[in-house]
């Protein structure tokens, strides 16, 4: 077909839209809505993963020693440890060096602390921090070093991210039936708007058939009004997505400096591909169920 | 140019619209198609612009067996006849030019011949000067004279005209028939389902009556009804 008639399917799709102007907007409205908890959800993600393998490459494994073990059993301790083929680097991290660290951690809180900077009153534990040669073998080799006399208890990174990871899964699955719900809805709502085009516009499609337009050149409209509401249902939520992270990036950024959240442009690229893609199949898969119903052609 | 051979319809409610209906209408004639309401006369125009088909028998127009039309020649079919109904069925939101210019927008005519088609359609009939009023300002014999020119814009070999004269008073009834006397004189076919009386004794051209599905009679230079 010829450009110009392409330009006059556009014509009538947008004439269509503002003709249903109220049914427009719900539908439009869904697919916001829809898309852009899609698109949250991505972020959350996209992040998630990228803490996790923050978290993992810090550190492996840390095993506290419990307040019984004399310092001096500390040394042997850490050759048993540093013996184990797995283990490639061992560091013993004291209970003053332990109390020091968090404090820095809590920064101006860190008076919360004082009083039990003598080694009488310290509540922490001297532990070791253990690196993995391979990242496979954490869990076995942290088993391993559990089953030490004089290890109370033994943390490692992939467990911090294996709980996180079940937070995420829980949100992931909640989300998705959300999304899908809506989606499903956005759905009925475009093809119900198509249908009620297709209602009002009833007397040209009979004589469009009578004067022997093609099937196709009375369909196309109602499927670009469909791909129309799809676009415009993707469009904001890319914007508003793009605005608001970048918001709470650089919100992070200034107040919580140690969190890494990957870059906007980032995530950005991903999510604008799979938010247009939905979109549109939003757009024509619900036009195209009313055009199958409502439009004998 | 219009073959019924042994046409049979049967409606999915179990009426039988028509029973062995054979005629043949040749290139250039004017026909008129008379009988009672459900006599069959809408049928027969609904198989001839092949909105249905035939249940059992052969339909063929323009050299064609329309039972075996591709779906997607259809339409290339249908522009080969012009139809023209008893509500006109015109687009009122839009002026009198548009409408024309419409059924040869949606057939991708291209730009250039639109609006030379359009307004040569509109001289014929004689309403070049209401191009730009809308529909509903007009008269009813105007709108149906609207209607025609959209029939004949594209130049169609056949003309099937539905009680194109139903609404209309019987002065303005003659007028419509004679612009499809003139048409049909240009060389289009004709053929015209009617109650109207007058208009088929006025006319004295040839006329098939239909009754409960059949032929009944089918007489050159007829009239509605033999007394």
């Amino acid at each position: 077909m010829k450009i110009k008639t392409w330009f006059y399917f556009l014509g009538e799709a947008f004439k269509s839209i503002y003709r249903n102007g109220w049914m427009s907007i719900a539908s439009v409205g869904v697919v916001i809505v829809t898309l852009f908890l899609l698109g949250s959800f991505m972020i959350l993600n996209y992040n998630m993963n990228f803490l996790s393998e923050d978290i993992k490459s810090q550190i492996e494994i840390v095993a506290f020693v419990g307040e019984d073990v004399e310092s001096s059993q500390l040394d042997q301790l850490e050759k048993r440890i540093s013996s184990m083929p797995q283990a490639e680097e061992v560091d013993l991290v004291s209970r003053e060096e332990a109390l020091v660290r968090l404090k820095e951690q809590l920064g101006e809180q860190g008076h919360l602390l004082e009083g039990y900077e003598d080694v009488e009153s310290n509540p922490l534990r001297d532990s070791f921090e253990i690196r993995s040669s391979e990242s496979e073998e954490v869990s076995a080799l942290a088993q391993e070093i559990d089953s030490l006399p004089g290890i109370v208890k033994v943390d490692y990174g992939s467990e911090v991210v294996d709980k996180l990871f079940t937070v995420t899964r829980v949100i992931n699955w909640v989300g998705l039936g959300f999304m899908f719900a809506l989606g499903a809805s956005a759905m009925f709502l475009i093809a119900n708007t198509i249908k009620l085009a297709v209602y009002s516009r009833r007397q040209e499609i009979m004589i469009m058939k009578s004067v022997g337009a093609t099937d196709w050149f009375i369909r196309w409209p109602f499927i670009i009004e469909g791909l129309v509401l799809g676009v415009i249902g993707t469009l904001v939520p890319l914007a508003g997505l793009y605005a608001s992270y970048q918001y709470v990036v650089d919100w992070v950024y200034n107040n919580i400096p140690f969190l890494p959240l990957i870059p906007p442009s980032m995530v950005m690229e991903d999510i604008v591909k799979i938010l247009i893609v939905l979109g549109v199949g939003l757009g024509i898969l619900g036009s195209s169920f009313s055009i199958r119903r409502f439009l004998k052609v | 140019m219009i073959d019924f051979y042994n046409v049979y319809k049967n409606y999915p409610n179990g009426v039988s619209a028509l029973i062995d209906t054979s005629f043949h209408i040749k290139k250039g004639e004017f026909v008129f198609l008379v009988g009672s309401s459900g006599a069959g006369k809408t049928t027969i125009i609904k198989l001839i612009s092949r909105e249905l088909l035939p249940t059992k028998g052969r339909v063929v127009v323009l050299g064609r067996n329309v039972a075996r039309l591709k779906r997607r020649d259809v339409p290339l079919y249908r522009r080969n006849i012009g139809l023209v109904f008893q509500d006109y069925r015109l687009l009122n939101d839009r002026s009198v030019y548009e409408n024309i210019a419409f059924a040869l927008r949606v057939i991708e005519t291209p730009g250039k011949e639109i609006k030379k088609k359009a307004l040569e359609s509109l001289e014929l009939v004689g309403l070049r000067n209401k191009a730009k009023v809308k529909p509903l300002e007009l008269s009813g014999g105007e709108q149906q004279r609207v209607s025609l020119a959209r029939a004949i814009v594209n130049k169609p070999a056949l003309i099937i005209a539905d009680e194109p004269t139903g609404n209309l008073d019987p002065e303005t009834s003659i007028d419509i028939v004679n612009l499809l006397r003139v048409i049909n004189l240009r060389g289009t076919t004709v053929v015209m389902a009617t109650h109207d009386k007058d208009v088929v004794d006025r006319l004295r051209k040839r006329v098939i009556e239909l009754e409960g599905g059949k032929v009944v009679r089918d007489e050159l230079k007829g009239v509605y009804r033999p007394s």
